[in-house]
C-alpha cells in the first residue's frame, strides 16, 4: 500500500517539559517524524511546550507551536491550522492523553481530524487494564491476578484474595507515580490512599505481586497489510518489581530458551493484532516465572516509548521513523531500511553484540528521599553501551554513567576494599554485604562484585537478588579476572 | 624507588593478559589502580603491545548484507569496520547520560553543531553514549560513536580518525571535564581554549582580571579548610553563598547568614581540600539576576538575548522562571550588561558561546560568573529570537566571523514578543521531600510561554508546566518577616480586585489587617483544626503562596508544600512570582488565548 494521498497536513503532538518518565527519547522520536513526513510531502504541524527539544526548532516543521499541550490549545491549533490528521503516537503518555481527550470530547469529529498511528478503541483497549485484562483473557494469555478498586475499603476486599507482598498502581499516571509494593497492612492503606490521591480518576490496581520474576521487553511493530516484526527483544537484568525505568535492561534477551522466546514473540504478534495498532509501533512487556516458566503480559504501549529510543539505538533500526511511515500508509516491505539500503524495514533486525543500559539516578539532590528502587521510576537519566559480550559492554556501560565510576570498581572508588580486610573479618562483612543486597538500591551492582569477592557463590546471590544466575556468572567472571590481574601489580 | 623500579611487575604483563581484560570491559583506569600505576603508563604499554580498539559496525543485520550508515561502538576484536575517510572533520562531543543540571539543552547545542558543520561542508563525528537522544540517531550526523565519554574512549576515537578538532563546549560539563587532557594529548580544541575556560573558572585570576576590566562583581573568596573557611567568611561579610569548585548544577551550594551556618555546611556536605576547595561568595539578598547568552568570533560579539530572572538571587537559574525581554531594568543597567559582556568575551579570547549571569542590586550591576560554553538556556534564547545561537558559535568554531554570517548587527532590543521560561520539578515523585527552591538546582525540564504581553506569556507557561492558576477562589497567604512588605499588600490588592478571598496566618492576618485589608484567619498545622491543611484538602484553597520562614516553621511549610501538591494546587514560594502570578490570572480571565507559530513570531522580528 503507498503513501495516503488523501493526507496533506499532520500535527504532531510533543510530550512538553522534561520529568521522571518522559525524557528526551520524546524529542529523538518527534524530530525523527518531522523530518521523515517532511521529506514526504506533507505540511507538518508541531505542538511541545519544551523550548529545550531540537523537534521546536523552526526549521524541523512547517508550523511550530511552543504552546501549552493541553485539550484547549490543541484544540485552537486545530481550529487555526486545519491539519488532515493527528499523530499522537511520538509524545508519550501526555500526547496520547491529550488526543484521546479531544477524541472522547468530540473536537476531532468537530473538525474532521483523524487519528493515525493508533486508533481510539486500541489506544483505550491498551491504556485500560481492564480492557486490556479482558482482552489477554480471551486470547488465553495470562496477566497477573488483581482488580481495579476507588477506594479503600474495596482495596481491603481484594487484597483478602490475594495476599502479600501486593502491587500497587495508580491508573493514568506518568511513570507509574503515587505506585508501590506493600508487605503489610500498614503500608497497603497508606500506598492505596496516596495512589488514589495521585490517579486523575481516582482508580488504583491492586495486584499479585510477581516480584523476583523475569522481565522482558518486546518491541513490535505492525503495517496495514498486517505484517508485524519484532524490533528486539530486552531483558531486563533486574527482577520484577524494580520499574524497567530503574532497571539495568541488556538486548537481545540472554537467558529465555529459544522455546520460551518463541512463545513470546508468538504473544505479541497475538496482542499487537487484538489490541489493533494497525500503523505503528508497540512495546509490549512480559514476565516469566523462573522457578516454572509460567509467563504473564504485564502491559502494551500502544506508541513509541523509552524502549522503543533503546531499541532503535540498539539495533539501528529506527522505531520512529518507520512508525510515522507506516501511520502515513506505508507498509514494511515498501520501506528500505536506510543502513543496508537493500533490505525492507520488514526484515528482523539481527544483533551480533550485547547493548547493556543503565539508569541513573540523582538522589543526592533530594534531601531524606527513599532511594529503594521499585514499581515507581525515579531516575533521571541513562547511559547505554556495546560490546561483544555483556561483560564487556556491561563495564563500558558503568564507566558511561560519568559518576565517578570507571567500571565494575577496582577504580579506587570502593567503599569497602575486600582485599585488605582481614580473613576473619570477612564471614562478618559477607553477611553485611549480602543483607544490603535484599532490597534494590542504585549502587547494588558494586554490591554484587563485594558479594563475589567476600566467596559468596552464584546460588547465594541469586537467592537474595533473584538476578538471574546467567548475569550473576558473568560478573563473578569480571570478578576472578580482577583477582588474576593483581598478579600483576606494581 | 625509581620510575623504572615501580613499572617492573607490569613486565610481565603479556599482550594475552591485556586484551584478555579489554575484552571484559576493564578500562585502564581501572588497569592503572590494580596494577598501581598511572592510566599514562597503562595506555602506552598497552599502545606498545598493540591491544588498541577496532570499531564495529551496527548494521541491523549481522554483517549479512553491507552497511552504509556509520553507527560504530569500539570493541577488542580483529578487524576495523570504520573507515577514516579523507575528508576535513571534527568530532563533537555529546552530554552523556541526563541528569539534573545537564539534560537535554546540551543534546540540542551538540545536533545544532552538528547541522552547522555539515552546512561548512565538514564531516561531523558524534560521541556520546545517551539512547534517549537525537544526537545519537545516526541519522544526525555522517558518523556515530556510541562510546563512553572517558578520557581513553574519547582519544582512542581521536587517534583513529584524525580530526581537525574537537568541540568541548556543547556537551555541558562532561566534556568539559576531559578537555585538558585531550589537549595535553595534542588533540586540537576547537573555539574557546581550555585555557580561557580556565580562566573563567579559576576564582583567582577571573577575579584579577574583573579588576582589569574595571567590572564590579560580589566579594568573594577560596577556602581550603574547615578553619579557614569562617574566616573567608566574615572578611567578605554575610550573608554568603558556599559551594565546592567546578560543579554544574549547583550541587551543593548553600546560602549561609552567620558563622555557625558556615561552619555546619562545611562539616556535613564536603570534604574540603587543597585539591577540592569550597568557594564562598558575598550574597547578594534581593538582587534581580539577568543572565545574558551570546556567541564571540574573536572580534564581534553577538548578544542574543538579556532575561531576567523572576524569582530573585539565591534561587538557582536552572530553577527559576525566567523572561525574555527583561521587564525591570533601566536602559543605562542594560548598556552595562552589554558592554560587560563584550569585554569579558574579548578577555577570555571567546571563540564560540558564552553564558554571563548578572546580578543587580541598588541600581549596580554585578558579574556573577561567566561560562565560555553552551549554557542550559541556549535553546530557550534562539527561540525567543528567531536565532540559531548554537548553530553560530559552531560556524565561527570552524574560522567563520559573525560579520559574514550577517549576524553581526543582531540588536535583541527588536524582540518585541514576551518569552517566559518555566522550570518543572520531580517532588511528586519524592514523597516528603522539601519543596522550597534554593540554590542548588533540582528541576528536571522546561517548558516557554510566548505572548505579546508578560500576563499571557506567564499564564501559557504555567499551563505548560501543568500548574494551572486559578482564576476564582481563594488565597492563601503566609510571608516571612522581611516580606511583610509594600510587595506583599499589593499583590494582595491585586488578588482582591481579580475578586479573590484572602485567608492567611494569624502573623500576616495581622500584617494586612494594620494596612486595612481583610482576611480570614487560618490555623497553622500545629495550632489547631481546621487548619491551612484541611483546607487544601477540601479544595476551599485555590493558590498557596508561602514564603519560608527557615528551621523554625519548616514543619508547616513541609505540611503545606505537600498538600498542595498532592493535591494539585498551585503552590508559590517567592514575592515575585506571586506578583507574576498576578498578572497571568489577570490575563486568563479575560480568556481568549490565541495561538501563533515561532515562524510567525519570528518573521515579525525581522519585519
Amino acid at each position: 500500500m503507498p503513501k495516503r494521498t488523501d493526507i496533506h497536513s499532520i500535527l504532531i503532538i510533543g510530550s512538553g517539559p522534561i520529568v521522571i518518565g518522559q525524557a528526551c527519547e520524546f524529542d529523538y522520536s518527534g524530530t525523527q517524524a518531522c523530518k521523515v513526513l517532511k521529506e514526504e510531502g506533507f505540511r507538518v504541524i508541531l505542538i511541545n511546550s519544551n523550548p529545550a527539544t531540537i523537534m521546536t526548532d523552526p526549521e524541523l516543521a512547517d508550523a511550530t507551536y511552543v504552546e501549552p499541550i493541553t485539550p484547549a490549545f490543541v484544540e485552537k491549533i486545530i481550529e487555526k491550522e486545519r491539519p488532515d490528521v493527528i499523530l499522537p503516537t511520538m509524545g508519550g503518555q501526555t500526547a496520547l492523553n491529550t488526543a484521546v481527550a479531544l477524541a472522547e470530547s468530540g473536537v476531532l469529529n468537530k473538525y474532521g481530524v483523524e487519528l493515525i498511528g493508533a486508533k481510539l478503541e486500541a489506544i483505550k483497549c491498551a491504556e485500560d487494564r481492564e480492557l486490556f485484562q479482558e482482552a489477554m483473557a480471551e486470547m488465553g494469555l495470562e496477566t497477573a491476578r488483581g482488580a481495579f478498586v476507588h477506594s479503600l475499603d474495596e482495596a481491603l476486599r481484594v487484597a483478602d484474595d490475594i495476599g502479600f507482598p501486593i502491587i500497587i498502581r495508580p491508573s493514568f499516571t506518568l511513570g507509574g507515580t503515587g505506585g508501590g509494593t506493600a508487605y503489610n497492612m500498614e503500608e497497603f492503606r497508606s500506598k492505596v490512599e496516596h495512589g488514589l490521591a495521585s490517579s486523575p480518576i481516582s482508580q488504583v490496581l491492586i495486584e499479585e505481586s510477581v516480584l523476583g520474576w523475569k522481565e522482558y521487553e518486546l518491541e513490535v511493530m505492525r503495517d496495514l497489510k498486517d505484517n508485524v516484526v519484532i524490533i528486539c527483544s530486552i531483558e531486563n537484568f533486574d527482577p520484577m518489581g524494580v520499574h524497567t525505568g530503574d532497571s539495568i535492561t541488556v538486548a537481545p534477551a540472554q537467558t529465555l530458551t529459544d522455546k520460551e522466546y518463541q512463545t513470546m514473540r508468538d504473544a505479541a504478534k497475538k496482542i499487537i493484532r487484538r489490541i489493533g495498532v494497525e500503523t505503528g509501533g508497540s512495546n509490549i512487556q512480559f514476565a516469566v516465572n523462573p522457578s516454572n516458566g509460567r509467563m504473564i503480559v504485564i502491559e502494551m504501549n500502544p506508541r513509541v516509548s523509552r524502549s522503543s529510543a533503546l531499541a532503535s539505538k540498539a539495533t539501528g533500526f529506527p522505531i520512529a521513523k518507520i512508525a510515522a511511515k507506516l501511520a502515513v500508509g506505508y507498509t514494511l516491505d515498501e520501506i528500505p531500511n536506510d543502513i543496508t539500503k537493500e533490505t525492507p524495514a520488514s526484515f528482523e533486525p539481527t544483533i551480533d553484540y550485547c547493548v547493556v543500559k543503565i539508569p541513573r539516578w540523582d538522589f543526592e539532590k533530594f534531601k531524606g528521599v527513599d532511594d529503594t528502587l521499585g514499581v515507581q521510576m525515579k531516575s533521571v537519566g541513562e547511559a547505554m553501551a556495546i560490546g561483544r559480550t555483556f561483560k564487556e559492554a556491561f563495564q563500558k556501560a558503568l564507566r558511561s554513567l560519568e559518576q565517578g565510576r570507571f567500571g565494575l570498581g577496582a577504580d579506587g572508588k570502593d567503599i569497602i576494599d575486600v582485599r585488605t580486610l582481614p580473613e576473619e573479618k570477612k564471614p562478618e562483612w559477607k553477611k553485611k554485604v549480602l543483607d544490603r543486597m535484599k532490597m534494590p538500591k542504585p549502587d547494588n551492582v558494586f554490591y554484587l562484585r563485594y558479594a563475589f569477592q567476600l566467596g559468596s557463590t552464584i546460588e547465594e546471590v541469586h537467592h537474595i537478588t533473584k538476578i538471574d544466575p546467567w548475569f550473576l556468572y558473568n560478573i563473578k567472571q569480571i570478578v576472578d579476572l580482577e583477582e588474576e590481574l593483581y598478579a600483576y601489580r606494581a | 624507588m625509581k620510575a623504572s623500579e615501580k613499572t617492573a611487575p607490569l613486565r610481565r604483563i603479556t599482550k594475552e593478559v591485556f586484551l584478555k581484560a579489554k575484552q571484559y570491559g576493564f578500562s585502564d583506569r581501572q588497569l592503572a589502580h590494580i596494577w598501581n600505576t598511572s592510566e599514562k603508563v597503562v595506555r602506552d604499554l598497552r599502545r606498545k603491545f598493540g591491544v588498541i580498539p577496532v570499531y564495529k559496525t551496527v548494521d541491523t543485520c549481522a554483517a549479512e548484507f553491507e552497511a552504509h550508515t556509520p553507527y560504530h561502538y569500539s570493541t577488542y576484536d580483529q578487524e576495523n569496520e570504520s573507515i577514516r575517510s579523507d575528508r576535513k572533520k571534527v568530532i563533537i562531543l555529546g552530554g552523556g547520560p541526563n541528569r539534573i543540571g545537564q539534560g537535554i539543552e546540551f543534546d540540542y547545542c551538540c545536533v545544532h553543531g552538528v547541522y552547522a558543520l555539515e552546512e561548512e561542508g565538514v564531516e561531523t563525528i558524534m560521541i556520546n553514549c545517551n539512547p534517549e537522544t537525537v544526537s545519537t540517531d545516526y541519522d544526525t550526523t555522517d558518523k556515530l560513536y556510541f562510546e563512553p565519554l572517558t578520557l581513553e574512549d574519547v582519544l582512542n576515537i581521536c587517534e583513529h580518525e584524525q580530526p581537525m578538532g574537537v568541540i568541548v563546549s556543547f556537551g555541558g560539563q562532561t566534556p568539559l571535564k576531559i578537555a585538558k587532557a585531550l589537549e595535553e594529548n595534542g588533540v586540537c580544541i576547537l573555539g574557546t581554549s581550555p585555557e580561557g575556560i580556565d580562566l573563567a573558572e579559576d576564582r583567582e585570576r577571573f577575579g584579577a582580571l574583573l579588576r582589569k576590566l574595571q567590572i564590579p562583581h560580589p566579594k568573594y573568596g577560596t577556602a581550603y579548610s574547615v578553619s579557614n573557611a569562617v574566616l573567608v567568611a566574615e572578611e567578605i561579610g554575610y550573608p554568603v553563598l558556599v559551594r565546592p569548585s567546578y560543579v554544574l548544577g549547583g550541587r551543593a551550594m548553600e546560602i549561609c547568614y552567620n558563622s555557625a551556618a558556615v561552619r555546619e555546611y562545611m562539616k556535613k556536605a564536603v570534604d574540603v581540600s587543597p585539591e577540592h576547595p569550597v568557594l564562598i561568595d558575598r550574597f547578594l539578598e534581593d538582587a534581580f539576576e539577568f543572565d545574558v547568552d551570546a556567541v564571540s568570533d574573536g572580534k564581534d560579539v553577538l548578544i542574543g538575548g538579556v532575561m531576567e530572572h523572576i524569582e530573585e538571587a539565591g534561587i538557582h537559574s536552572g530553577d527559576s522562571s525566567c523572561v525574555i525581554p527583561p521587564y525591570m531594568i533601566s536602559e543605562k543597567n542594560l548598556e552595562e550588561i552589554k558592554a560587560y559582556t563584550v569585554k569579558l568575551a574579548k578577555a577570555l579570547n571567546v571563540v564560540g558561546l558564552l553564558n554571563v549571569q548578572y546580578a543587580m542590586k541598588d541600581g549596580v550591576v554585578y558579574v556573577l560568573e561567566v561560562n565560555p560554553r553552551a549554557s542550559r538556556t541556549v535553546p530557550f534564547v534562539s527561540k525567543a529570537i528567531g536565532l540559531p545561537l548554537a548553530k553560530i558559535a559552531a560556524k565561527v568554531m570552524v574560522g567563520r566571523t559573525l560579520k559574514d554570517l550577517g549576524v553581526k548587527d543582531f540588536d535583541f532590543r527588536k524582540v518585541k514578543h514576551i518569552s517566559v521560561k518555566e522550570a518543572v520539578f520531580p517532588f511528586s515523585k519524592f514523597p516528603r521531600v522539601p519543596v522550597f527552591l534554593g540554590p542548588e538546582m533540582r528541576s528536571t525540564g522546561e517548558v516557554m510561554g510566548i505572548s505579546s504581553a508578560f500576563g499571557g506569556a506567564i499564564a501559557k507557561a504555567q499551563m505548560g508546566a501543568g500548574n494551572t492558576l486559578p482564576v476564582e477562589g481563594r488565597i492563601f497567604i503566609s510571608v516571612n518577616n522581611s516580606d511583610k512588605n509594600e510587595i506583599t499588600l499589593n499583590i494582595v490588592r491585586d488578588f482582591l480586585k481579580l475578586g479573590f478571598s484572602i485567608v492567611a496566618t494569624e502573623g500576616t492576618a495581622r500584617f494586612l489587617r494594620e494596612h486595612g485589608i481583610p482576611s480570614d484567619v487560618v490555623f497553622k498545622v500545629n495550632e489547631g483544626r481546621p487548619n491551612v491543611v484541611d483546607l487544601i484538602k477540601n479544595g476551599q484553597i485555590q493558590l498557596v503562596i508561602n514564603t519560608p520562614l527557615g528551621e523554625e516553621s519548616r514543619y508547616d511549610e513541609f505540611a503545606i508544600g505537600w498538600a498542595a501538591i498532592e493535591n494539585k494546587v498551585s503552590f508559590i514560594t517567592t514575592l515575585s512570582a506571586a506578583a507574576t502570578a498576578v498578572k497571568g490570572i489577570e490575563r486568563q480571565k479575560q480568556d481568549g488565548f490565541t495561538v501563533k507559530s515561532l515562524q510567525e513570531y519570528h518573521n515579525e522580528i525581522e519585519a
